[in-house]
């Protein structure tokens, strides 16, 4: 499996593949996607390159402590589920909103959208925080 | 402000500056007992605040919302009986925190004792002024549970734990039936409101009426026997004396105990007046008071003694609300709330001189103390008016409602008839008797007699102000109450008594009446009290010796073999119900799913599968499925792990390929997402695990397991032929709201990522938060390993 083929393909693929983890996150409202998928995308990218490259060599070069990411995403989840209730709605409730930019032509934006980054970004943390224990662990 | 209002803040203002204790703390070090007694202060003062109104005979009711979608608001009620034991509770509470000042040694951890004194004082004004029964409830319990902390204040020792735990478990135990009650009462009236029912004669009489009332009133009354150690649930109290002793003065004689009290006399409206009530309440109050009053002799603990006699007085409470007939109702009405008012000054005040004598004494034996008179000249004043008081002999206030218990035995009596006439009068006086003879024992022992030298220290002496102040007190109110009954009756007893009956009371209280009946009682009490005292050691001697001998006739003995067979019945349940492998977790759950689905299969009969099929499906999803069902084989049955992952990899790929093929490219991409990482996961896993097969698994397991599966497959199949095109009609597919909603709702097309985010963002919320547990799960899993071995 580690060929060095495999290596240099998987050097290359790496910040492509998280690209597509991003834009699959970010066009999860309209078209196939969203924050699960996005994170099953950026999690197994990360994960090859464990497999391919070893942890040691992974580790060495990148190395964030996982557990925070999925703890930051919870919290963002947690605050967008919460948003709306100062604002007098109920637990819950999403706000969208087309808006038309110059030059670029008409966004949506909507709230739930936050929601779906902090799943994201649990889905990742969760995700390479049990592969790198379960890796690490010899 | 107004007075519903002060009720809340009253509530409210102990289980606030109970948080507010360790800030406190910070600042006061260890005199952070002044401010617990000011705490209490500033709630007794707001309690007095709305006695005016009580006097006046009025009631107070006040609510915030609460859970309205249940019904439910916080309310409060004040009317004569939820101010008393208010009053008694914010007010000894002051007392007993002065105390607790000079008794608690400075080197304790005060701020959590006074913590939990604040939090037991929050509870028990909460319970007494809760308007449903509900509330009432938790309150109820939590009084149980800050007495549990309470009694197991001095943590490290056996018998303080031993003592907490049981009388958590009595007292909760008692509160959860209790709470059945409540629910069945609910179902009788159709509210949980207290001064709703109370005001309502049709419901009271749709009560009396109705078919469960006599379990209601049962479950309700266990609550309340178990809460103030009645029946054989009085097991717990005289182990709760392990409690530092001003705890058992506040808890165990003046405030907790008389919980179950207090209940029995918020519901002697709804109750009271049948015989069922008569034969439940005053029968487990007679026979409490003699059983109590009996086993007092046989205690040597000055604290074991008081927690018998505490049974046993609030067995006389118990027993005259108990005295009511169609006809009369509440005969021991007054005179149970005037004794209830007098046993919580006279017990205290003696709770409070028991703590003074092992402060200074170091020891509660009474057979190791005796002759104290002339080195405690004023704790043995003290101790003397609250035992003489107990006693019944005047001019003290427990002459006074001792004498009315004895008028209204004999009223109860005559109003039953014969043999009720003579049979009740003379419990009475057996009662007053055995009470007459432990209240002497306790100044005998401690103070009169000759001093031994032996064990006790050279010099003794009386406390200092902090803890001579608040004993004094309470004598002081044993005497004005025997003196002049009017203060209390007018202030306090009347209210309460009309707030029990629900018509306003008048009693006339005073010292001397004549030659009356209950005076020659009262006599024959004393010559026959005397007659006793004079074999009390015989008694007490024989007792031992008969405990001796028949060490099951006891409810300990069943309260013990209870908790302990619970230990290790449940080790054989959970041993047989979690025998740890993940095979039988699964059969187990893969059953249930057969069996549920096979009752109603077995009930509707024969047609489970239809007359026609329609199999209407594409080439390739044949050879999809037929894959499909290769790999699955594979995975099953290939000889090592390695093939075997790879084949169940194989079976996961195909299944996201069918969702290509079916329109689902969302399921799809995720399902060959999660599928390389669950690989990936196993291929570094089985890396460290022995490369044989697992193994060899006996024929009769293989045969077992292929039983289960069978039957697993074949009821999945017809769920699924019946849900398509089965017998019974389809359910419409809920896809349609989501389709025809997601853009007008959420503003988004892909369906999936809408419900995810937007319809079902609850439930994603929930689904990421145990993603998070169980990454933390793994890592313990983990990293846990390694550091048993």
């Amino acid at each position: 499996m580690t060929t060095l083929i495999t290596k240099t393909i998987t050097k290359i693929c790496l910040p492509l593949v998280i690209l597509f983890s991003i834009s699959l996150l970010l066009a999860g409202h309209n078209n196939p996607g969203g924050g699960f998928i996005g994170g099953v995308m950026f999690a197994s990218v990360i994960a090859l390159l464990y497999v391919v490259l070893g942890l040691n060599y992974t580790t060495s070069v990148f190395d964030p402590d996982w557990s925070k990411w999925f703890a930051f995403g919870l919290l963002l989840a947690s605050i967008t589920a919460f948003a709306a209730i100062p604002v007098g709605h109920n637990f819950f409730r999403s706000a969208f909103e087309f808006i038309h930019f110059p030059f670029i032509g008409e966004i949506e934006l909507v709230s739930a959208a936050l929601f779906d980054v902090g799943v994201y970004f649990v889905v990742i943390g969760t995700l390479l925080f049990i592969f790198k224990n379960v890796g690490e662990d010899t | 402000m107004d007075s519903s209002t002060l009720i809340m803040l009253a509530i409210f203002i102990p289980f606030i500056f109970a948080f507010l204790v360790p800030v406190a703390s910070k600042l006061l070090k260890q005199r952070i007992g002044w401010f617990a007694v000011a705490t209490a202060i500033l709630t007794l003062s707001l309690i007095l605040k709305i006695m005016p109104i009580i006097i006046h005979g009025d009631t107070i009711f006040g609510e915030i919302t609460w859970l309205p979608t249940a019904g439910l608001t916080f309310n409060v009620y004040a009317d004569g009986l939820s101010t008393l034991i208010g009053l008694l509770a914010s007010g000894i509470g002051v007392i007993i925190m002065t105390y607790s000042i000079g008794y608690m040694s400075t080197k304790e951890d005060l701020p959590r004792y006074y913590q939990y004194l604040l939090l037991f004082m929050g509870s028990m004004i909460g319970m007494v002024f809760s308007a449903n029964t509900i509330q009432l409830f938790i309150f109820w319990e939590l009084t149980s549970f800050t007495s549990f902390l309470l009694i197991g204040y001095w943590n490290d020792k056996t018998e303080s734990i031993y003592g907490a735990t049981k009388a958590l478990v009595l007292t909760a135990i008692g509160g959860l039936v209790m709470l059945a009650g409540f629910l069945l009462l609910q179902v009788m009236t159709g509210t949980f409101d207290i001064p709703t029912i109370l005001h309502d004669e049709s419901l009271i009489k749709a009560i009396h009426g109705h078919e469960l009332f006599f379990i209601t009133l049962l479950l309700i009354f266990i609550g309340a026997a178990a809460k103030s150690a009645q029946g054989p649930f009085y097991i717990w109290l005289p182990n709760a004396m392990e409690a530092p002793t001003p705890v058992s003065a506040f808890l165990h004689s003046a405030t907790m105990v008389k919980a179950g009290i207090y209940l029995v006399a918020r519901m002697h409206p709804l109750f009271a007046g049948t015989d069922a009530w008569f034969i439940l309440v005053s029968g487990t109050g007679m026979v409490t008071m003699v059983a109590a009053g009996f086993l007092a002799f046989r205690q040597t603990d000055i604290k074991a003694i008081l927690a018998y006699s505490t049974i046993s007085q609030l067995a006389y409470i118990m027993t005259m609300y108990g005295y009511t007939t169609y006809h009369e109702p509440g005969i021991g009405v007054a005179a149970a709330t005037f004794h209830l008012v007098n046993h919580a000054t006279f017990k205290a005040c003696l709770f409070l001189v028991a703590g003074i004598v092992a402060h200074e004494a170091a020891t509660r034996d009474i057979r190791k103390l005796g002759g104290l008179r002339k080195e405690m000249p004023i704790t043995f004043i003290i101790a003397s008016i609250g035992a003489l008081a107990m006693a019944g002999l005047p001019p003290f206030n427990g002459f006074l409602s001792k004498e009315m218990f004895y008028e209204s035995s004999l009223e109860m009596g005559a109003a039953l008839g014969s043999p009720f006439t003579i049979l009740l009068p003379a419990i009475a006086i057996m009662g007053g008797v055995l009470t007459f003879a432990y209240s002497i024992k306790l100044i005998d022992g401690i103070f009169l007699g000759r001093r031994q030298s032996k064990g006790l220290p050279e010099h003794i002496h009386d406390p200092p102000a902090v803890m001579l102040i608040p004993a004094a007190f309470l004598a002081v109110l044993v005497i004005l109450f025997g003196l002049v009954p009017s203060i209390p009756v007018n202030i306090i007893v009347e209210p309460t008594t009309a707030g029990i009956l629900l018509e306003p009371a008048e009693l006339h209280v005073k010292m001397w009446h004549g030659f009356t009946a209950p005076l020659m009682m009262t006599i024959i009490t004393f010559i026959f009290g005397l007659g006793i005292y004079s074999r009390y050691d015989a008694i007490a001697a024989w007792q031992d010796r008969f405990n001796l001998k028949h060490p099951k006739i006891s409810v300990n003995y069943y309260y013990d073999l209870m908790v302990n067979n619970a230990r290790t019945s449940a080790h054989t349940l959970s041993a047989i119900s979690q025998p740890g492998t993940i095979k039988t977790y699964m059969s187990a759950l893969i059953v249930t799913m057969v069996v549920l689905v096979g009752i109603p299969i077995i009930l509707l009969g024969a047609d489970i599968i239809p007359q026609s099929l329609n199999f209407d499906i594409a080439i390739y999803e044949v050879l999809i499925m037929l894959f499909m069902v290769i790999a699955g084989i594979a995975a099953a049955l290939l000889p090592a792990y390695l093939p075997a992952i790879i084949a169940l990899s194989t079976l996961g790929y195909l299944v996201s390929l069918l969702f290509i093929y079916l329109k689902a490219p969302d399921l799809a991409l995720t399902q060959v997402l999660v599928e390389t990482l669950s690989t990936i996961i196993f291929l570094l896993v089985i890396v460290k695990i022995p490369q044989k097969f697992k193994e060899r698994i006996p024929a009769t397991t293989l045969f077992r397991d292929l039983i289960i599966a069978g039957a697993v497959a074949s009821t999945v199949f017809i769920i699924l032929i019946n849900a398509t095109q089965g017998i019974i009609p389809p359910f419409e597919s809920l896809s349609h709201y989501f389709i025809e909603n997601s853009m007008t709702l959420a503003g988004g097309k892909n369906v999936v990522n809408v419900i995810i985010v937007d319809f079902r963002g609850y439930d994603t919320l929930g689904e990421i938060s145990v993603l998070c547990l169980a990454a933390f799960g793994v890592y313990n899993l983990i990293h846990s390993r390694g550091d048993k071995t």
